[in-house]
């Protein structure tokens, strides 16, 4: 008698090829996906971003996916750019070769979204961005990538010219971080409240690295009367920052005159873990949660449904991408080429941070993201409704 | 002016006590093993994390928080030369310790990025916001517990090395391990002690330097590789040294801040570091290494 092995496998494997060729010719049936990379920071000092932006994206595609969209699903494949130039081209390519996405979003920091920019456009891969301030992202910019948020021009010139006549600032310390978003915010808002008759006392640029803020706010309270302090770093460095410049008795929050001016970099809750430190703090956030749209309160009910806590600005943005994604492929989108040009033809698209249409370099043109808020006493926000 | 350069220093001095006590637990490790250990900043992370958790659950308790950090830095301590440093010491080789910290390391910040995850958590304790203010000069009560602790901790660890028995050992075994063992002295002991030693001050450099930080799980890395040039910059493993480039190193930065740029820090730090190994490879303080500990 001749021993085989493998005999008693041969009915269990019949059924199981059966069943493979079957889910794949299933799988072919509701092949209709729109494929999306998402390329965000989930390490490094960035990854608040990323673990937000998760968030947003996911609420999102959970809802479009329920009955889908023009006949297509949703699917999104997600890459750890880390906020970082090199991390983010790698992510790049590895998300181009592997997952062959029709649309990309992302990143947060300007650094790593010009890293990314030349990859997609190479592969012809449209990228969809909502974080990324610095210029050169869409100065000269490319055909296949768009940005949602105003860029550091936009913001800048709209901060410096409210803090020199709604604030009437005419003294201004700047504090950022040495980035290309950094250093690009500070430069344009130091142009502006230049240009409208203010003086900038100094320009204090730091590393990533510095944990210690005390030496900084030291010597910016030796500077004499400042009236405004815009600050451009990330959460945890612009926490310190905050809390420091209350010690030395420079800012509001500290017993001070200084107003901090911030960005659209800090996440909502910032104010919570500030204290009263950040008391008088003005900054732009690009959601603004009181805003009585339908759109904007559907948002946060589902949001807090599906998590449990209301959503932040990152949330937000992150769920407008992929739901302008959604409305391309609404109006036709179906692979890389036609979702660039629907994207590019965007008309008034509204949603939770403002309403987006792009110009001819990519760039939304829209203010209403921009949204300027002022912290009370008991570090709530009270919108100023200066857009 | 003077207002301003004074208070400058103190911020200096108090920076600079911080990269002390991180770069201490280096200097004991290198003074007895001559290795690094990579791990060291995770401990500090680790040790913060502990003292933050504290503090919340007891109310604002922040002695309490850094009471257990200490134990928590011990305790990894002993795990990390346990499981790492004593088994691939025992099989003869230098490197294999090098590099398998960097891989604890690594496995350390990952764990603590998942449990913890990555948005930067805001460690005030009841001391953070008290400032004390006069002529001038501003200094928050976090601030001079800082420099308390950090000195109460030198003295404690210059008596215990100079006046105890393991202390001693612990010098003896740094001196020469194989003679010190023919002494009655068991080297794997005292090096046990060393790595215990060592991490429960980082767990506790931890638990001050929280507040401080950006408290995340990536937080020690942003302060090990100046502990490292501080340890370098004093030589070798050497007490004494670490104590006064630690200081030395937080002086600069803060008048780097006020007369050049904050963005200059590093380059003037490293400058030193690379000044320090051209005219005086031995460190600022030059012994022979087997005197260091």
């Amino acid at each position: 008698m001749i021993y085989r092995p493998f005999r008693k496998l041969r009915v269990p494997a019949i059924v199981i090829g059966g069943l493979l060729v079957a889910s794949a010719s299933q799988l072919h049936a509701a092949d209709k996906v729109i494929k999306i990379g998402a390329l965000f920071p989930i390490s490094g000092p960035g990854s608040y971003f990323g673990v937000q932006d998760k968030q947003g994206v996911e609420l999102a595609v959970e809802q479009l996916n329920k009955s889908g969209v023009n006949g297509y699903k949703f699917e999104v494949q997600y890459e750890d750019s880390a906020c970082s130039p090199l991390p983010a081209s790698q992510a790049a390519k590895r998300l181009i070769d592997q997952f062959k996405p029709d649309v990309a979003i992302g990143e947060e920091c300007s650094d790593a979204t010009l890293a990314i920019m030349p990859i997609m456009a190479q592969a012809k891969v449209p990228l969809l961005n909502a974080g990324s301030s610095s210029i050169k992202v869409t100065q000269p910019g490319n055909p296949w990538t768009f940005r949602i948020m105003p860029n550091e021009v936009m913001q800048g010139v709209d901060i410096a010219t409210n803090a020199y006549k709604r604030l009437n600032a005419r003294t201004a310390v700047l504090l950022h971080e040495n980035t290309n978003a950094g250093i690009g915010n500070a430069k344009v808002f130091a142009e502006t409240f230049t240009k409208l008759g203010g003086k900038i006392l100094a320009d204090i640029g730091f590393g990533r690295d510095v944990n210690d803020f005390t030496s900084i706010a030291t010597r910016v309270a030796g500077l004499g009367k400042i009236d405004v302090i815009p600050t451009y770093t990330l959460e945890g460095q612009g926490l310190k920052i905050t809390q420091a410049l209350a010690q030395a008795g420079v800012v509001k929050g500290g017993g001070g005159k200084a107003i901090q001016l911030g960005t659209i970099w800090l996440p909502f809750g910032f104010e919570q873990k500030a204290g009263k430190a950040a008391l008088g703090y003005v900054r732009i956030v690009q959601f603004d949660p009181t805003d009585k749209r339908a759109v904007v309160q559907d948002f946060i009910k589902a949001f807090k449904a599906k998590y449990n806590q209301a959503p932040t600005h990152i949330n937000a943005h992150a769920y407008d991408q992929v739901m302008l994604i959604a409305d391309v492929v609404r109006r036709g989108g179906k692979d890389a080429q036609s979702i660039r040009d629907g994207l590019a033809a965007t008309k008034n698209f509204s949603g939770v941070t403002g309403s987006a249409e792009f110009d001819k370099t990519n760039q939304n043109i829209k203010m209403d993201t921009v949204h300027y808020m002022e912290t009370m006493p008991d570090l709530s926000w009270k919108a100023l409704k200066w857009n | 002016m003077l207002t301003v350069i004074l208070q400058q220093g103190i911020n200096g001095v108090v920076v600079g006590s911080l990269y002390v006590l991180v770069a201490l637990g280096l200097t004991l490790i290198y003074g007895v093993l001559v290795q690094i250990n990579f791990a060291h900043a995770d401990i500090v992370t680790l040790g913060a994390f502990a003292a933050y958790f504290v503090t919340h659950l007891l109310s604002g308790n922040y002695f309490a928080g850094i009471a257990v950090a200490l134990v928590v830095g011990g305790i990894l301590g002993w795990l990390v030369n346990a499981t790492i440093f004593l088994p691939l010491r025992e099989r003869g080789s230098e490197l294999l310790p090098l590099i398998a910290t960097i891989g604890v390391s690594i496995m350390l910040q990952n764990a603590m990025l998942i449990l913890l995850g990555p948005i930067p958590y805001a460690f005030n304790t009841p001391y953070s916001s008290q400032v004390i203010r006069f002529s001038g000069i501003f200094l928050t009560v976090q601030n001079v517990l800082i420099i308390v602790v950090s000195a109460l901790t030198i003295a404690l660890l210059y008596a215990f090395m100079k006046f105890t028995f393991l202390g001693k050992a612990l010098r003896a075994v740094s001196q020469d391990r194989e003679t010190a063992g023919l002494m009655g002295i068991n080297p794997n002991y005292v090096i046990m002690l060393t790595f215990v030693i060592a991490s429960a001050l980082a767990g506790m450099s931890g638990a001050m330097l929280g507040p401080v930080l950006v408290l995340t799980p990536f937080a020690g890395t942003t302060v090990i590789v100046k502990a490292f040039a501080i340890v370098i910059i004093g030589g070798f493993g050497n007490v004494e040294g670490t104590i006064i480039a630690g200081l030395l190193v937080g002086l600069i930065e803060s008048y780097t801040t006020q007369f050049l740029d904050p963005g200059l820090i590093d380059i003037v730090v490293f400058a030193l570091l690379l000044l320090t190994l051209a005219v005086r490879p031995t460190g600022l303080v030059a012994e022979k290494r087997e005197e260091n500990v």
